[in-house]
């Protein structure tokens, strides 16, 4: 059977009516799900929808039924597609995966590019830190995603997700990196101050992960597998990482100037942004950044090396997080970052 | 370091080959016909670049380890060397020197000598750079 087949016998059976599937395209990107687009005929009417499936081998083990369910959290409060089915074993398709509602007319950057917002990254900008400041405002006990995700204390946040990550360079590293293992030493080192508050983190807020009208609006933030509850300077540091930066120096995520970002963030949340905190974040944004490039790599050589985006990720925004880490560790003992180098 | 230039080299050939199922042609095809054109261009920087940058880190590493040898117990003459100048021999060799430079670190931390854990700091600022790929300006859509 053809995926649209399994497609249309799993549709078929859960809406307990005939389905047919049209127009069934993999869309680029997405290295931790295959994500195809696709038209249900139903009754009568043409539903366009998404389907987020698991691949064979994935750039980072994630849990869907969290991504559905952060999906279920805030599809009606800020830009996010609706989820409409979900089986974590397969079902017909065989491996797991979720559809969710499609949203029409919008493009994702290419974190790659230069200047992909053009005159609209202002927009953009303020759009993209006040929806961000939105998932950080929401208290998790009302959502859904609290029936799944566990939630740290406000204590172990950053002892949690260091270890969640240190864990997965232990365990995918192919070649010996000091570079982040410094990184992660100093982490532990230095600890940050205990979150202010325990909130959902999107654990992948970034350009490229949402779609925009190209004239200023966003449409959908999108990626939300890396989804659970902790401290929400982790997703503002992410966001803001220089890997994100579109090769602009003056803003963060190519968008805005960092002190607009922080302050439209904070504004929104209603949390404060401690520096000392937000700079371990950061340094563990970049940490956390490795340690998804050397399981890609990892996925890489496992799949056969039939996954290029992998090799992309493995490859050359490893050696980016490399500079970037190094750059870091530098600034963490005062010293000027181009000393030292012939 | 992973993946290799052959890997990435052989990955392109590999993905490719396989045409995959209908809904895999098109906008998906395409992408990854663009994946592989990117990493066709930084694979000409590694073949340019990346001998001579393994040379250098090695031989960086190596100095500190050699410095750093008497205070901290270091069997110098135990390291791994080559004179092969393939990509596989010289990460392998790579590979043996930066888990020495791992443990060094570590040891170096722990006694609090500052002076050379900033050393180690310039050194992995050098390999990051010796290391770097560039991506061309992109225009974004």
């Amino acid at each position: 059977m053809s995926l649209g087949e399994r497609l249309e016998a799993y549709l078929t059976r859960t809406w307990g009516q005939p389905v047919r599937v049209a127009d069934l395209s993999r869309i680029p990107g997405g290295a931790s799900r295959e994500t195809y687009r696709f038209a249900a005929r139903v009754g009568g009417e043409t539903r366009p929808l998404i389907l987020r499936r698991d691949p064979p081998g994935s750039l980072i083990e994630t849990d869907r039924n969290l991504e559905y369910l952060a999906l279920e959290s805030f599809h009606d409060k800020l830009p996010a597609p609706r989820p409409v089915a979900m089986d974590a074993e397969g079902a017909e398709l065989e491996r797991p995966f979720f559809v969710m509602e499609r949203v029409e007319g919008g493009t994702a950057a290419s974190p790659f590019t230069v200047l992909p917002y053009g005159e609209h990254a202002r927009a953009v900008g303020e759009s993209f830190f006040q929806i961000l400041g939105t998932i950080a405002a929401a208290d998790p006990a009302g959502l859904p995603l609290a029936q799944a995700a566990p939630a740290p204390t406000r204590e172990d946040c950053w002892r949690v997700a260091l270890d969640q990550w240190s864990d997965v360079i232990e365990t995918d590293e192919q070649h010996p990196q000091p570079i982040v293992r410094a990184a992660i030493r100093a982490l532990r080192r230095k600890p940050p101050p205990r979150a202010t508050a325990v909130r959902v983190v999107h654990g992948d807020y970034r350009t490229g992960n949402f779609l925009h009208d190209g004239a200023g609006k966003i449409l959908a933030i999108l990626d939300w597998e890396m989804v659970h509850l902790g401290d929400p300077l982790e997703d503002l540091a992410w966001a803001i990482d220089p890997l994100w930066g579109h090769f602009d120096a003056a803003n963060v995520a190519g968008m805005i100037p960092r002190a607009d970002a922080l302050a439209i963030w904070s504004r929104t949340s209603g949390l404060p942004v401690d520096e000392a905190a937000l700079s371990w974040w950061s340094l563990f944004a970049a940490v956390k950044g490795q340690a998804i490039w050397t399981s890609a790599a990892k996925e890489y050589r496992d799949g056969g090396f039939k996954e290029p985006i992998l090799a992309v990720s493995g490859w050359y925004t490893a050696r980016r997080h490399d500079e970037i880490l190094a750059a870091m560790l530098l600034r963490l003992e005062g010293l000027r970052a181009l000393e030292g180098l012939s | 370091m992973t993946p290799s230039l052959p890997d990435v080299l052989v990955g392109n050939f590999l993905c490719m080959m396989d045409p995959g199922p209908p809904e895999q042609q098109g906008e998906f095809m395409a992408g990854k016909v663009a994946i592989v054109a990117i990493l066709s261009l930084l694979a000409a920087q590694e073949t340019e670049r990346g001998v001579a940058a393994r040379v250098a880190e090695n031989i960086a590493i190596r100095a500190v380890l050699d410095e750093a040898a008497a205070d901290y117990g270091l069997d110098a003459t135990s390291l791994p060397s080559t004179e092969g100048l393939t990509f596989s021999v010289l990460d392998q060799v790579n590979a043996g020197l930066r888990k020495a430079l791992i443990d060094l670190h570590e040891a170096i931390e722990a006694r609090g000598d500052t002076t050379r854990h900033h050393e180690i700091l310039y050194l992995y600022a050098r390999m990051a750079e010796l290391r770097r790929l560039d991506l061309p300006p992109l225009p974004g859509r």
